[in-house]
């Protein structure tokens, strides 16, 4: 376990502020006590002071995971979020996406969201932008990327792609082994 | 009415302010250091060492309490201060005393020279604006002529081109000028630099380095090649962490920092318009005008409208 490099905090805050924007202050300036980023086995995670300063005594290879996991570091030093964090996420999500009941069960079997399964969607959402994806309940069901801006959705067909799936809630159960 | 008994029960109370000693303590007020050079009294230390030591201290700070009364004050809000006088007591350094930098070559040429060393101000009076600038730097006297906004073109000026076929600029030819003073104060700097390193040290380097070269510079990079006895391993550059027991305010301040720096970052690659003056919104307006297709589909529109000589504009209309 080790504190991010430069470069690493990087790639993990632009990675972030593709979906919560200026909201990324709120993660790292926290009212209710410090937390911080660690790196652990190229996975980072976001955890608590307390919580971090307990698992400094554990031995590298003994330590399987602390605080909320937010994604890993490819080989190549690429960031890829997890679905882990959707909890911080969704609560400081700049844009927002909300789909119908029937797009549901595609969505979190980590298909595309389609024209047709859309609900509602954030006004003046730009294109390739992160967004967070939420049922017509309100509960957030993971995130993705837009396929187009918000205005150019009208003129589209029911079949055709708006949100490219990044990651939803069903990967706890299909990634179970590899996610935390 | 008889009040000895009063005053005797009440001086018991306290003890006395003087203390009394075989050797006399040593009170350095400057250090606020007392010390102490009576031997021990086996007796009482033996007999309860607590009482002993608390009863040392006492006589200590006692003495070093009366010693500081005794100094002149000096009235402030939070009520008199002493002032502490010289401390009497040398402390040893803890560091070592700096090695004197090895002098540069003008330094060694002034010496024998006997040319004295003339500190400058960073700051000179400008006569003509009737203010202090700075000598160099932000908004420096040393960069005047090539901000100015008008430059006189000496009589000479293509002369001083010799024939090239570029105009003559005073701010280029000024910029140059200062460009290369920057250049060769650095230049000097290096040189000074690997100088005061010795020849020995520079040499030594080179041999490091051509070596480290020589030996991944066979077919199987130095893998399969004859080692010597004795041969260390080439070291590679070695990757520094932060500890992970920093203090988090440290961290925090580190994020939040950089989060600025990539905002601005951000600000620099595309440039926002100005707001206060824009009440409109250009690219909304395009938007919503072109029906989202783009300010090219709009021109296009709007040429074929006009009759012009688009003509595939003309056809849908």
């Amino acid at each position: 376990m080790r504190p991010l490099t430069e470069e690493e905090s990087r790639a993990v805050f632009e990675k972030l502020a593709n979906y919560i924007g200026k909201n990324l202050i709120h993660l790292i300036d926290r009212p209710d006590g410090p937390y911080c980023f660690r790196l652990q086995k190229d996975r980072v995670y976001y955890v608590s002071e307390e919580s971090m300063r307990l698992s400094i005594s554990i031995a590298r290879p003994n330590l399987v995971s602390l605080g909320t996991c937010f994604g890993k570091f490819s080989k190549s030093g690429k960031f890829k979020l997890h679905i882990t964090a959707l909890d911080y996420i969704s609560q400081y999500a700049k844009y927002k996406v909300w789909i119908k009941p029937n797009g549901e069960m595609p969505f979190l079997y980590g298909n595309h969201v389609l024209k047709a399964h859309l609900g509602r969607i954030t006004e003046d959402t730009p294109e390739h932008q992160g967004v967070v994806v939420y049922s017509m309940s309100d509960m957030p069901l993971g995130f993705g990327v837009t396929a187009r801006a918000t205005v150019d959705t009208r003129k589209l067909d029911p079949t055709s792609i708006i949100i490219f799936h990044q990651a939803d809630v069903g990967e706890y159960l299909r990634d179970e082994e590899t996610l935390f | 009415m008889d009040v000895s008994g009063i005053i005797a029960s009440n001086a018991a109370k306290y003890q006395a302010i003087t203390v009394e000693k075989e050797t006399p303590l040593e009170v350095d007020a400057g250090l606020l250091l007392v010390t102490d050079l009576n031997s021990i009294d086996e007796e009482s230390y033996s007999a309860n060492l607590e009482d002993h030591l608390q009863a040392l201290a006492r006589d200590g700070v006692q003495s070093l309490i009366t010693s500081l009364f005794a100094l002149p004050t000096q009235r402030s809000e939070d009520g008199p201060l002493a002032q502490l006088p010289v401390p009497t007591t040398a402390l040893p350094r803890s560091k070592p005393l700096p090695k004197p930098k090895p002098p540069t070559k003008w330094e060694k040429f002034a010496a024998a020279k006997g040319i004295q060393h003339k500190k400058r101000d960073k700051r000179e009076w400008d006569e003509e604006r009737q203010e202090w600038v700075n000598r160099w730097g932000r908004d420096g006297k040393n960069k005047q002529v090539e901000e100015q906004w008008i430059t006189e073109v000496p009589a000479n000026a293509d002369i001083l081109l010799r024939h090239s076929d570029v105009d003559f600029d005073p701010r280029k030819v000024a910029r140059d000028e200062r460009k290369a003073r920057v250049a060769k104060n650095e230049k000097q700097r290096l040189a000074n630099a690997a100088r005061a390193q010795g020849p020995r040290e520079a040499r030594k380097q080179e041999i490091d380095q051509t070596l480290a070269t020589t030996r991944i510079s066979t077919a199987s990079m130095g893998k399969f090649d004859k080692k010597l006895e004795g041969e260390k391993k080439a070291r590679g550059v070695k990757r520094k962490f932060e500890p992970t027991e920093r203090p988090l305010e440290d961290e925090k301040n580190a994020s939040l920092a950089l989060i600025s720096r990539m905002d601005s970052d951000a600000k620099k690659t595309r440039r926002e318009p100005p707001t206060e003056e824009n009440v409109l919104n250009v690219r909304k307006a395009v938007r919503f005008a072109s029906k989202g297709r783009g300010g090219v589909a709009l021109g296009r529109s709007a040429a074929g409208a006009r009759g012009g000589r688009g003509g595939r504009g003309r056809g849908k209309r």
